[in-house]
């Protein structure tokens, strides 16, 4: 449905994004993450029609059209990152114009509007408007004509709880139904409850990419279980490397890292060794310490 | 999930733009300060020349080429770049919509052409109410002759800002109102002053082509040379004027070249414009 190929874009000397390949498939949801100025928006935008590429080409549908060609467009909504409506519209106003320009059927109108829940506001001019109620009311353009492809920059940075839960159950529905999303955000929140996979750009680069389960399996790996306990710890630890080899002593504890599956026999090897145990907790792999680890110092 | 089509999409965006150049306090500034200087144009002909009262349509109407000349390009070129060079927002969303760039330029151009028209025939109506019911109907031709210049005028500035607008995306509005500053000063000042300062330095054959040439070239003059030809005011023609008249052998041939030069200013810096945004990245 949307397809990189080999996609550059450099501004003057400065190269946003480069060589980026990626697809992303019908009914596929993919988050883009990496910090400021790694080239997330940049790639959406152009998906989008709104940038050319400096070399590579970027393809919507099936098959494949140039982004830039406006009739590829027609499968798109794309939502911007600050989205700015003039001042004097009506929140009604907006919806109308682009479902008009959208040809959507009239009664579209009303049920977007409900989705924006704008609280009765929206017979108000947009410069009355807080942050959040604007950038409801660009989801509510977004998801107007129903189209295949979504394309979200930053959907929830300025939504409240209740913004947030009615962006969620949006993308979820418009997911199930099949279509394909693909969004950038900060918020590692919403990168576990919508993504099937996700892209880390650095730089410009790709560095990352992982499926959901992929990344659980990474999480797990990154997960550990700290052993407070009274014996030969030394020797018990020496033991216990032959099924967690990483597994160390910290003052007291035995830290063993790994996923939630090696634990029930890392404890049955410390009995074995005849350590006493006092106590046990256990951490999980944490996102923001992954993304972390993948992004390094540019974080 | 229906294409709609260009002309449709054109439409829309250009009702669309109407709509907020009416709620655009703007707008409706320049309606008003139209009116009440058309109105003041009026009457402070006759009461400058001793008398009291309104002048007629055919005075008033060649002191108000003048008034057009300068108030006209102003607020096309202000109210053109002020509308045009949207927030970085507005316009990502606009343009990532399944339409041409050029359809949604034209379509913008053409509701805020409409608008400030509106304006101007709201000003100009005023004042010729209340010319017509002072001092009758003769030289209302004359005064249907300036309100058609302010419209082509108009028009050739709207084109002139959208190039503006177009070569100001991701950069701040201010810079872009700058540049139309700029352009009006060298349209309705400068290029004249320079036309006539190199003119006094070649000799008469050469001065008089470079005086012709300036007299087409800049859409302003020619305007004003084709305003004041139409409503025989070839009195208050200025030396540029002059030479084009002697140049092309008569009214009508000066005429032909004008509406030329005019033609082409409206369709040419939409073109560029046009070809520019479609080639920017948003």
């Amino acid at each position: 449905m949307i397809a990189f190929r080999g996609f550059r874009k450099q501004f003057g000397t400065h190269v946003a994004v480069a060589d980026l390949t990626l697809e992303i498939g019908r009914g596929e949801t993919l988050a883009l993450l990496g910090p400021n100025g790694s080239g997330k928006t940049t790639s959406l935008k152009a998906a989008a029609g709104l940038i050319t590429p400096t070399a590579g080409e970027v393809l919507l549908g099936e098959p494949g059209r140039s982004a830039h060609a406006p009739s590829a467009r027609q499968a798109v909504s794309y939502l911007p990152q600050r989205v700015t409506f003039p001042d004097t519209l009506t929140g009604r106003d907006v919806i109308e114009f682009y479902r008009r320009l959208r040809g959507s059927p009239a009664s579209r109108t009303d049920e977007v509007l409900r989705v924006a829940s704008l609280n009765g506001a929206a017979g108000r001019a947009v410069g009355t408007y807080s942050g959040g109620m604007t950038q409801r009311l660009g989801l509510a353009v977004a998801v107007l004509p129903n189209a295949p492809v979504f394309l979200l920059d930053e959907p929830t940075a300025a939504l409240d709880p209740d913004g947030l839960a009615a962006f969620y159950s949006t993308v979820e529905r418009h997911a199930a139904e099949g279509r394909t999303v693909l969004f950038t955000s900060h918020q590692l929140g919403d990168v576990e409850r919508l993504a099937d996979r996700f892209a880390v750009l650095v730089a410009g680069r790709l560095v990352a990419l992982l499926t959901q389960r992929e990344l659980h399996d990474s999480l797990a790996q990154r997960g550990l279980m700290r052993v407070r306990a009274a014996g030969h710890l030394e020797d018990a630890v020496g033991r216990l490397r032959s099924i967690a080899p990483d597994s160390h002593l910290e003052a007291d504890e035995i830290v063993v890292p790994g996923p939630p599956s090696l634990r029930p026999a890392a404890l049955e090897a410390l009995r074995d060794a005849g350590v006493e145990i006092r106590g046990l907790t256990a951490e999980e792999g944490r996102l923001d310490r992954f993304y972390r680890e993948l992004v390094g110092d540019s974080a | 999930m229906t294409a709609v089509s260009t002309i449709h999409a054109i439409a829309l965006c250009a009702r669309q733009e109407l709509v907020l150049a009416y709620r655009s306090r703007w707008t409706q500034t320049f309606a008003v300060a139209f009116a009440v200087l058309a109105l003041a144009v009026a009457v402070s002909g006759y009461v400058l020349s001793g008398g009291s009262g309104v002048q007629d349509f055919s005075r008033t109407a060649a002191s108000l080429v003048q008034l057009v000349i300068l108030l006209v390009p102003l607020t096309a070129l202000l109210l053109g770049v002020l509308t045009l060079a949207s927030d970085r927002g507005n316009a990502e969303l606009l343009f990532s919509q399944p339409v041409s760039r050029a359809a949604i330029l034209l379509g913008r151009v053409l509701g805020l052409y409409q608008a400030l028209i509106s304006a101007q025939a709201i000003g100009f109506g005023a004042a010729g109410l209340v010319i017509y019911s002072q001092a009758g109907e003769d030289g209302v031709t004359g005064f249907l002759v300036v309100i058609a210049a302010a419209f082509v005028l108009t028009g050739v500035c709207l084109g002139l800002a959208a190039v503006i607008a177009a070569g100001n995306i991701g950069r701040r509005r201010s810079r872009a109102l700058a540049v139309a500053l700029v352009v009006w000063l060298v349209l309705v000042v400068l290029a004249d002053l320079a036309a006539l300062g190199a003119a006094s330095l070649l000799r008469s054959g050469a001065a008089s082509r470079l005086l012709i040439t300036a007299a087409i070239v800049n859409p302003v003059g020619a305007v004003r040379t084709a305003a004041l030809l139409l409503i025989d005011g070839t009195a208050a023609f200025g030396s540029a004027s002059l030479a084009l008249l002697r140049f092309s052998g008569g009214p009508l041939r000066a005429g032909l070249l004008l509406a030329a030069s005019l033609v082409l200013w409206l369709v040419l810096p939409f073109w560029a414009a046009s070809r520019r945004l479609s080639r920017a990245d948003i």
